[in-house]
């Protein structure tokens, strides 16, 4: 147990990475949300209206941003902290669920983070001016018990997935992003190929849950990769 | 005296090449053994398998009784810093000296914090910026500090200027006497180093050509050397690891030791006999002149 606590203290003793960036960038996206309303404002529309309100809040830029960071924090989590966990004296074992646990850890700070900012901004009337940053479809659209699900998960998956592609560097070296990535684009590819004919009613039955437990799915899945990838991976 | 270390029949083989070819020794506990051979011998990947960081293709490891591979508590009382070690992204200094203790239960910050002034590393540029020499500096702080009762010392003096060598060796020296512990050492700067082992093993080739205790060194091989034609003739039906020859003149380095009337003829034909330094014998080792077959012998 304590090994997989110290594999813990290893990734989140990135401090500033771990904590302050995924703030840095949140704020970097409000700061852009907050121009491009500007320029709205300045072209004629008018905070408060129901098409104010209608395009601030699909504005999915938060996503963008984050996501990419945050697949690098999972590749990072693995390709580099993993040679030098096992220098230290970790274990493979200790590593794969230390990393796992930190994966939830940072999954959750974000999400309560981000609570806090969207319980600010609907309590501020959107920072005053009606700026929507948090209050967004993508995020829940205000509701703050799907804000945290959604942003819990979505993080986590970003992390597992880029620890998976992490693992399979460390295991076979620049063939194994290459090699993983191909064979998801390949079964995506055929799920597709499968579920098409029938696309139409499976949009028109679609419900929001399933999205929560593809995520599931995804990490469940991306972990049993990267332990599968880091329990044979010798380092050289 | 119990082994720390104990290595039999081992082989590790990437792809085609083998990296170590049955290799079989024991590193007694609370002494240093200077690992030394040339570029590619073996020497790393003794230290990854040693340290858990690696399995072998056959034959078994043992630290302290117990195979490393994934063993927590064995683990926990190993260090291996490896050469080209690497870092997580964007650390620095404070972060390692951070995190280090946390893995290392006998982590003494006295030690850290003098091997850091003394060698001088900076303690605010990423670590993904030092020299080569700072890296090496870094690798001397975590496997010294931590005084893990198995320390692996892979080529810690690479880029480190001869001060900071010198200050190695005193601090070195002085926390061993203090924490006795078991170490490895691995270096091509064997002059520099030999004073520091109680043990030498020479690899080549993934495979042991050498373990004898420091102090026999001398009776392993000799150097011969002077007129071509008596070097030639002395060294007739003897096992040279060595030799190097200028017009008229050669110098070899000979298996076993000098007898009597191999010292009396040497004289007779205007040749000398001198003992050999562990660095000859470290590059004759390495000179692929003799079958690899011909030197399994030379183990005390």
């Amino acid at each position: 147990m304590s090994a997989i606590v110290s594999a813990v203290k290893l990734h989140l003793n990135r401090r500033r990475q771990v904590f302050l960036v995924p703030l840095w960038i949140a704020g970097v996206v409000g700061v852009i949300s907050v121009v491009i309303a500007l320029i709205f404002w300045r072209g004629g529309s008018q905070p408060g209206t129901a098409e104010w309100i209608q395009s601030s809040r699909s504005n999915p830029g938060i996503i963008y941003a984050l996501g990419g960071f945050l697949v690098y924090l999972g590749v990072s989590s693995v390709g580099t902290a993993y040679p030098f966990a096992l220098m230290l004296g970790s274990t493979r074992r200790a590593f794969a669920i230390g990393t796992l646990a930190w994966q939830a850890l940072i999954a959750a700070y974000v999400a309560v983070v981000f609570l806090v900012l969207e319980l600010i901004e609907v309590a501020t009337h959107h920072w005053f001016v009606g700026f929507y940053a948090f209050d967004i479809y993508v995020l829940g659209a205000g509701d703050p018990w799907r804000l945290l699900v959604i942003v819990f998960l979505g993080v986590f998956t970003f992390l597992a997935i880029g620890a998976v592609f992490a693992g399979s560097w460390v295991r076979f070296g620049v063939r194994g992003p290459q090699l993983l990535a191909l064979g998801l684009v390949v079964v995506i590819g055929l799920g597709i190929a499968i579920v098409v004919p029938g696309l139409g009613a499976i949009v028109a039955a679609f419900q929001l849950w399933w999205l929560a437990v593809a995520a599931g799915v995804v990490i469940v899945l991306a972990s049993l990769g990267t332990w599968l990838f880091l329990r044979s991976a010798v380092i050289r | 005296m119990t082994n720390a270390i104990e290595i039999q029949s081992v082989s590790r083989a990437y792809g085609g090449s083998k990296a170590l070819d049955g290799v079989s020794l024991s590193v007694p506990e609370g002494s240093i053994l200077g690992l030394l051979g040339r570029n590619g011998a073996g020497k790393t990947t003794f230290m990854s398998l040693v340290a858990g960081q690696d399995r072998p293709s056959s034959g078994y490891v043992e630290v302290f009784g117990e195979r490393p591979y994934e063993h927590e508590s064995v683990l926990s009382q190993v260090i291996f810093v490896r050469d080209n070690q690497r870092y997580p992204d964007r650390y620095d200094l404070k972060d390692v000296l951070r995190i280090a203790p946390v893995y290392a239960p006998n982590w003494s910050t006295e030690v850290a914090a003098e091997l850091i002034d003394g060698l001088r590393i900076p303690d605010r540029t990423p670590i993904k910026k030092f020299s080569r020499g700072q890296l090496s500096a870094v690798a001397i702080v975590l496997g010294l500090a931590s005084r893990a009762p198995v320390t692996l010392l892979d080529e810690p003096y690479l880029g480190l200027d001869v001060t900071a060598r010198r200050f190695f060796h005193d601090v070195l020296l002085r926390d061993y006497t203090a924490h006795p512990r078991t170490i490895v050492l691995s270096t091509h700067l064997v002059e520099e180093s030999e004073a520091l082992f109680d043990r030498v093993v020479i690899l080549d080739h993934g495979r042991v050509r050498l373990d004898v205790a420091s102090e026999e060194i001398p009776e392993q091989a000799f150097v011969l050397s002077g007129p071509s034609e008596a070097v030639d003739r002395l060294a007739s039906n003897r096992v040279v690891l060595a030799s190097h020859t200028v017009p008229g003149l050669t110098s070899a380095t000979i298996l076993g030791a000098p007898d009597t009337g191999l010292r009396s003829e040497a004289g007779r034909r205007g040749a000398q006999v001198s003992s050999v330094s562990l660095q000859e014998l470290v590059a004759a080792f390495g000179a692929d002149v003799v079958e690899p077959a011909l030197l399994e012998g030379a183990r005390a």
